[in-house]
């Protein structure tokens, strides 16, 4: 067994007997000063800690002696300028304690001013929203707009390529509309059994006020009553041109057309002699 | 052995400095400004005694200045008086200063800085200023053979062992621990039959 083991045992440290209060006696005022060797202080500490009174009562009074060298040190004075390093350091300190310690019913500057930023911040983001969302109806009317125009477009092209169908297509029967008063310009009307009538004409009188012209259709079938049809006016410039659609089997039972002047709206029958007619032959 | 007279701390006193040393706990700086100015000088001293560089002593102060400032609750007024607990801070943290990683650095950081349990002080102690305390020590150790004090302050100051005492000085080991006993003796012996 390791000679050190043996001696722990036994209570022996250093060759001390850690029981034997006696033997540490000499040691006491050593202890106190801090100059025994280590391993004497190891086993003068595990005396210690057997609880005898004596020497520990004994080591207080010791070092309470070795205290009393600290005046043997000559009279000698720090300079201002640590005390004033030491200072400031402890008012940070205190300062930084006091800070976190206060209770929150005060709101501080800087919260404050955080406070105000965000309200400022805020009140730019509504105004900005809302500058925005005018901006994008603004351009939605503009695109819906631009939409009606372009669908606008689209219809009065399909129209025209319609009108320019009826107009060249071999199959469209072509017939001249006579006026009844001689001062009256010729319409000019082509029917195609498909795409339907376009009437054309110049310099045609506006109707007047409250009045629009209508175009009827006048069925082969004897005692029959014309068919009314569309409601129309020349433009400003007298310029007229119609596009009527009809089914296909109208044309064959047609024997002629018609325009009177009617209420504006229209009427269910002629309520003036035609202005117009033409025979489909 | 002389035993020195021992009376029980009275309970209902409570020194100025430990008065201040519990200000400490408030974070009660003027409190502390009071405990540096009644000190200082002592702890100073004491530390440039040891280290020998006023810069480094001045560094060593502040260290345990703001060691009180900042652990104030590690000195207990019931385990005894403030400045005893102060100069043992002060010793050991300028013996820490001295030496670097060494065998005796070791023995030093394996003491603790708090004394243990005091039950009082000596009686003849209570009234004496520091002025008078520190005359009155100086003429005792200056009646001391002179190996004696010697080998104290070497142990004290510069914090030597035994043995590192009995290499330094090329005596016997033995001789060197009888002349630390028989002055620390003495010293309280002188101590004692100056009130």
């Amino acid at each position: 067994m390791d000679p050190k083991r043996i001696a722990a045992l036994e209570g022996r440290i250093a060759g001390y007997d850690v029981n034997n209060c006696g033997q540490f006696r000499e040691l006491i005022e050593a202890y106190a000063l801090g100059a025994l060797d280590a391993e004497e202080g190891t086993a003068f500490e595990a005396h210690l800690a057997t609880g005898c009174k004596d020497c520990a009562q004994a080591v207080e009074e010791a070092r309470w002696l070795v205290n009393q060298l600290a005046y043997l040190a000559p009279s000698a004075a720090p300079s201002d300028m640590l005390k004033a390093r030491l200072m400031q350091t402890v008012r940070a300190e205190a300062r930084a304690a006091q800070g976190s310690a206060q209770p929150k019913a005060g709101i501080p500057l800087w919260m404050w001013a955080g406070v105000a930023a965000l309200l400022v911040l805020t009140m730019y983001s509504a105004w900005d929203a809302r500058r925005l969302q005018k901006e994008i109806q603004t351009v939605n009317e503009s695109a819906a707009a631009e939409f009606r125009q372009r669908e606008q477009l689209q219809q009065e092209l399909a129209v025209a390529k319609r009108q320019a169908h009826i107009l060249t297509d071999a199959n469209s029967k072509k017939f001249a509309m006579w006026p009844h008063d001689t001062q009256m310009p010729k319409l000019e009307a082509m029917w195609h059994p498909e795409l339907g009538i376009c009437v054309m004409g110049q310099k045609v009188p506006m109707p007047s006020s409250n009045r629009t012209l209508q175009l009827w259709l006048i069925p082969k079938a004897p005692g029959s009553k014309p068919m009314p049809s569309l409601t129309f006016w020349p433009d400003a410039e007298g310029k007229l041109v119609l596009m009527v659609e009809n089914p296909p089997d109208v044309m064959a039972d047609t024997k002629a057309l018609a325009i009177t002047e009617e209420p504006a709206g229209g009427s269910p029958q002629p309520t003036s002699a035609p202005m117009w007619v033409g025979g489909l032959s | 052995m002389f035993l020195a007279v021992l009376t029980p701390k009275d309970s209902s006193e409570v020194s100025p400095d430990a008065m201040l040393v519990h200000q400490l706990l408030q974070r009660d700086v003027d409190a502390f400004e009071q405990l540096y100015d009644r000190h200082s000088r002592i702890v100073y001293a004491l530390v440039l005694r040891i280290v020998q560089q006023a810069s480094t002593a001045e560094e060593v102060v502040q260290d345990v200045f703001l060691q009180l400032w900042r652990n104030a609750s590690r000195y207990d007024t019931r385990r005894g008086p403030f400045i005893p607990w102060l100069m043992a801070v002060a010793r050991n943290r300028a013996l820490d200063h001295l030496r670097l990683k060494s065998e005796r650095q070791r023995r030093r950081e394996d003491q603790t800085e708090e004394l243990p349990p005091v039950i009082g002080f000596p009686q003849f102690e209570k009234a004496l200023d520091d002025k008078r305390r520190a005359e009155r020590v100086r003429a005792v150790m200056g009646a001391l053979n002179p190996q004696q004090k010697k080998v104290i302050e070497l142990a004290y100051f510069e914090g030597l062992s035994h043995t590192e005492i009995a290499e330094t000085l090329k005596e016997p080991l033995g001789t060197v621990k009888s002349w630390i006993r028989n002055g620390l003796l003495r010293l309280k012996e002188g101590l004692q039959a100056t009130t």
